[in-house]
């Protein structure tokens, strides 16, 4: 299973990105990760019982080499003033926007 | 040391490679003592190790070109030591050169050649027979029939070596010397050079000159001759082994002949023009910039540039390097950092690394030196923002893009003051124009409030509208509007609170149908369309996602409404007036209906140059869109055309299989699944639709720009009014653009484009843009 695991996320286009400020929208994350290539879509993390933004959320790609810019590039620089962290996941499913509440 | 005897073969090559590659790093021990230690360790692995121990050092002959008087030592003290060594590598490096050559690896072959001659510094090489080998890439330029790029390869990449090897050659070989730079300076002051008008950053030679990159690396080589051959940027390692290698047999270098050119897959690096921002009046503390001819300024760009292309998936450790390359005590380094950084950057038609890449080791370099590196990037921000009234439109664009995220990066903190010059001026002027696209970008980056409270209050007038949306049938709005819009509006809230109770495709069409069309007696119902897309995008306006799911949902209901190429067009003008004041949601919105083809490519481009985005035509926006749009084009036939080629392949391994192996039955079940003529048929229509569909595209553009341009031109004549105004520079520019950055593609359509748009009776200031683009792509 982890052999199968390690496999999906060397072929990802998603990430897990995290350390995000609960005010930041998902018109800057749009604009901060598209820098790196076409996005296909961006999941905000919400709070489980408020339905609000609560720090992190997945981006997808179309191309794996414009998420892996990402993770070289953008990483470790700022959005709202937070050092964004990236980290590579194995595709987004339902339900995994939910935070901790 | 005595080797454990456990160590296999597979061992022993790991540690011999680490042991090369790592040769002239950090370390305790000088590096001489290190050469000679390795040279002792390969000496005595090179009876069982021999073609492992070569491989590896050709490769970093040319992968690890920062380093190569090291390895031309190393590959001196191991000649000393095995003369059959050293002809075995010539052999294989010469070999290895003609390879790169072969398959276009141009950028390698050149270090190749570099290294080659530092080998005669090292005594591997003869001097004699290195002057045979620069004779035969000068002889090149006497080829008759191939393109002049051709040639620029192989002078420029023979002129780069003879920092290495200029010296030696000369003193003994001087009359050759003689004969070759004569060579050189025939080629050189007879090159063709209309590229350098369309490569270049400024317009303008005030205050650095923008010199063609053959020309310059040939004035400092000439410089570099005239002073004797002394600079004390290069290594050499070799001069501390000089009575050791003075013993050395030399090996005399087979004769070269250049690979020939072969049209259509000979692909030679672009001309280039050379990017100055600073001299020695913006550095005074410290060491002096090198000049313009200096040599050394070339070797500290070309040592940086290597780094760069070596650590650049790795932004910490490139910013490291960068600030640790040897020597630095003796130049400016921060200042040579960041105009070798913006130099690649703004490099035309595209940089060597992506634009993320400059930004993020921009900001790794102000944190490693917080208390000089801003300071110099703020003195080249500056000056590029002085010079923005000549710099080419494409470079602005990377400016506003990458200064916005610094800005972003370091909370908005920048002097706004000192460019409070900007207003005073024409908006339309390029410093305004840039002020507004960067706050564009702040505000997306950030929020419009924040952006607000960071500007000084004079620059209010530049400051992005509130990114909210403008519902044309907002009940509260225009008490005094006209019957028609009241009734308008009424219609629309009918349609919102049908899509509000889930309303199906079909309930809303059947509401819909019932709209009259506009009075103006048009055929197509704009209106309609108008009502449905507003109060849609009204009700869907609280995030991306929403819009997303909105256009998702009522996919059927859009398609039917904005049938045909008019629907396309005015489905984009509805889109852009109800988010006029948010142009990020503009852009991502065409994006999403490219995708989910409610419009297509062409329609995105008849938009564009419609009259009702004359307003918005010069903006970031409008461009981004554009360039967006056509690479949306050319990567969807990109992947048509993929899919073709591996049915074809596929169909072709079918066909053989059936052949041989008549009765494989599992042959017989792969077959039945191998695409048949049919497939092929429906797929090669599918690539044949997408094509012509590019071709359109680009037809369609360069014929409203040719529309516009000579509309502006005839009109500025006939009031006898000056034509270069800011919009006709910035659209000139917009022209040139979609050549530069389009180029692979547009070469495609040049013989259409000369026949049918570029003619000759076309005014000349149009024209010279398509010229100038057919001597790069020639």
């Amino acid at each position: 299973d982890r052999v199968h695991q390690e496999k999906l996320l060397q072929l990802s286009t998603t990430l897990y990105v995290g350390n995000l400020s609960y005010f930041t929208t998902e018109e800057q994350i749009y604009e901060l990760f598209s820098k790196c290539g076409d996005l296909k879509r961006v999941v905000m993390g919400l709070d489980k019982f408020k339905k609000t933004p609560c720090g992190f959320c997945f981006v997808e790609y179309y191309d794996r080499v414009s998420a892996e810019d990402c993770v070289r590039f953008i990483n470790g620089t700022r959005l709202d003033d937070r050092v964004v962290r990236t980290d590579w996941d194995a595709g987004f499913k339902e339900g995994r926007q939910y935070g901790r509440g | 040391k005595r080797r454990k005897t456990s160590e296999s073969n597979e061992e022993i090559e790991k540690r011999l490679e680490s042991l090369i590659c790592r040769v002239g790093e950090k370390s305790s021990s000088s590096l001489e003592s290190n050469l000679e230690g390795l040279a002792a360790v390969l000496e005595a692995d090179l009876p069982n190790f021999k073609p492992q121990i070569l491989h590896i050092l050709v490769l970093c002959s040319y992968q690890l070109p920062e380093k190569c008087s090291i390895y031309s030592t190393l590959l001196g003290l191991l000649n000393v030591r095995n003369y059959n060594c050293g002809a075995e590598f010539i052999e294989m490096v010469y070999c290895e050169m003609k390879r790169l050559i072969v398959i276009n690896q141009f950028n390698m072959a050149r270090y190749i050649l570099q290294f080659i001659g530092d080998l005669v510094n090292s005594s591997v090489v003869t001097p004699s027979s290195m002057m045979g080998l620069l004779g035969a890439f000068a002889d090149v330029t006497k080829q008759e029939g191939v393109p002049q790029s051709r040639k620029d390869w192989f002078v420029y990449v023979l002129m780069a070596a003879l920092p290495w090897c200029g010296s030696i050659l000369s003193e003994k070989k001087g009359n050759e010397m003689e004969t070759l730079f004569s060579k050189l300076h025939k080629y050189v002051s007879n090159r063709n050079k209309d590229h350098h008008k369309f490569l270049r950053v400024w317009s303008s030679d005030d205050p650095h000159p923008q010199e063609d990159y053959v020309e310059c690396l040939y004035a400092q080589i000439c410089k570099l001759r005239e002073d004797g051959w002394i600079e004390d940027i290069i290594l050499r390692p070799y001069r501390a082994f000089q009575p050791v290698l003075a013993d050395a047999l030399q090996h005399n270098l087979p004769q070269f002949i250049p690979p020939p050119h072969i049209a259509g897959s000979t692909v030679y690096p672009l001309p280039k023009v050379i990017f100055r921002m600073f001299d020695y009046t913006d550095c005074p503390e410290g060491p002096l910039i090198p000049g313009n001819h200096a040599i050394e300024r070339w070797l500290i760009e070309e040592h940086l540039s290597c780094l760069t292309r070596s650590y650049k998936y790795d932004k910490k450790e490139c910013a490291n390097r960068l600030l640790a390359i040897p020597g630095r005590d003796k130049m400016p380094l921060n200042h040579m950092i960041i105009e070798t950084l913006l130099g690649d950057m703004f490099r035309l038609p595209s940089s060597p690394n992506p634009q993320v890449f400059y930004m993020a080791v921009f900001i790794e370099l102000c944190k490693i030196q917080p208390s000089m590196m801003p300071q110099v990037l703020a003195l080249a921000s500056d000056m590029l923002y002085e010079r923005l009234d000549t710099m080419q439109i494409t470079c602005i664009d990377r400016f506003v893009n990458w200064f916005a995220q610094h800005l972003s990066n370091f909370q908005f903190r920048w002097s706004w003051d000192e460019w409070s010059d900007c207003l005073t001026m024409d908006p339309a002027m390029p410093k305004p124009k840039f002020i507004r696209e960067v706050l564009e970008k702040c505000v997306r980056l950030a929020y419009h409030q924040r952006v607000c409270e960071i500007m000084p209050s004079e620059f209010q007038a530049l400051l992005p509208s509130n990114p909210k949306i403008e519902f044309k049938y907002a009940i509260e709005a225009g008490s005094g509007s006209s019957e028609e819009l009241n009734a308008d509006k009424t219609t629309a809230q009918k349609i919102i609170s049908a899509i509000k109770n889930k309303g199906k495709d079909d309930e809303l069409i059947v509401m819909l149908d019932v709209i009259k069309p506009h009075s103006d007696g048009s055929e197509f119902n704009v209106k309609r369309l108008e009502i449905f897309l507003q109060s849609l995008l009204f009700l869907a306006q609280k995030s991306f996602s929403h819009s997303f799911s909105a256009l998702a949902k009522f996919h059927k209901v859009i398609k039917w409404a904005a049938d045909g190429e008019e629907g396309k067009i005015e489905s984009l003008r509805i889109l852009q007036d109800v988010w006029r004041n948010h142009p990020q949601k503009i852009g991502v919105l065409v994006d999403k209906m490219l995708r989910m083809q409610i419009v297509d490519c062409s329609s995105v481009a008849k938009w564009i140059f419609s009259p009702e985005m004359a307003s918005d035509f010069t903006r970031l926006y409008t461009w981004e869109i554009m360039h967006a749009t056509i690479r949306k084009m050319n990567k969807h036939l990109a992947k048509l055309e993929g899919e073709m080629a591996e049915m074809r392949e596929r169909a072709a391994v079918a066909e053989k299989k059936d052949d041989c192996d008549e009765n494989d039955d599992m042959m017989k079940g792969f077959n039945l699944f191998a695409p048949n003529e049919d497939d092929l048929r429906m797929m090669q229509e599918k690539v044949d639709a997408a094509s012509s569909d590019q071709k359109k595209l680009f037809l369609i553009i360069f014929q409203r720009f040719i529309m516009i341009l000579s509309d502006h031109l005839v009109r500025s004549k006939s009031l006898g009014c000056d034509y270069k105004t800011p919009w006709f520079k910035n659209t000139i520019q917009r022209l040139g653009e979609i050549f530069l950055l389009h180029k692979d593609t547009v070469v495609k359509f040049m013989m259409t484009l000369e026949n049918l748009l570029f003619t000759s009776d076309l005014d000349p200031h149009i024209l010279t843009i398509f010229q100038q683009f057919s001597s790069i792509s020639r």
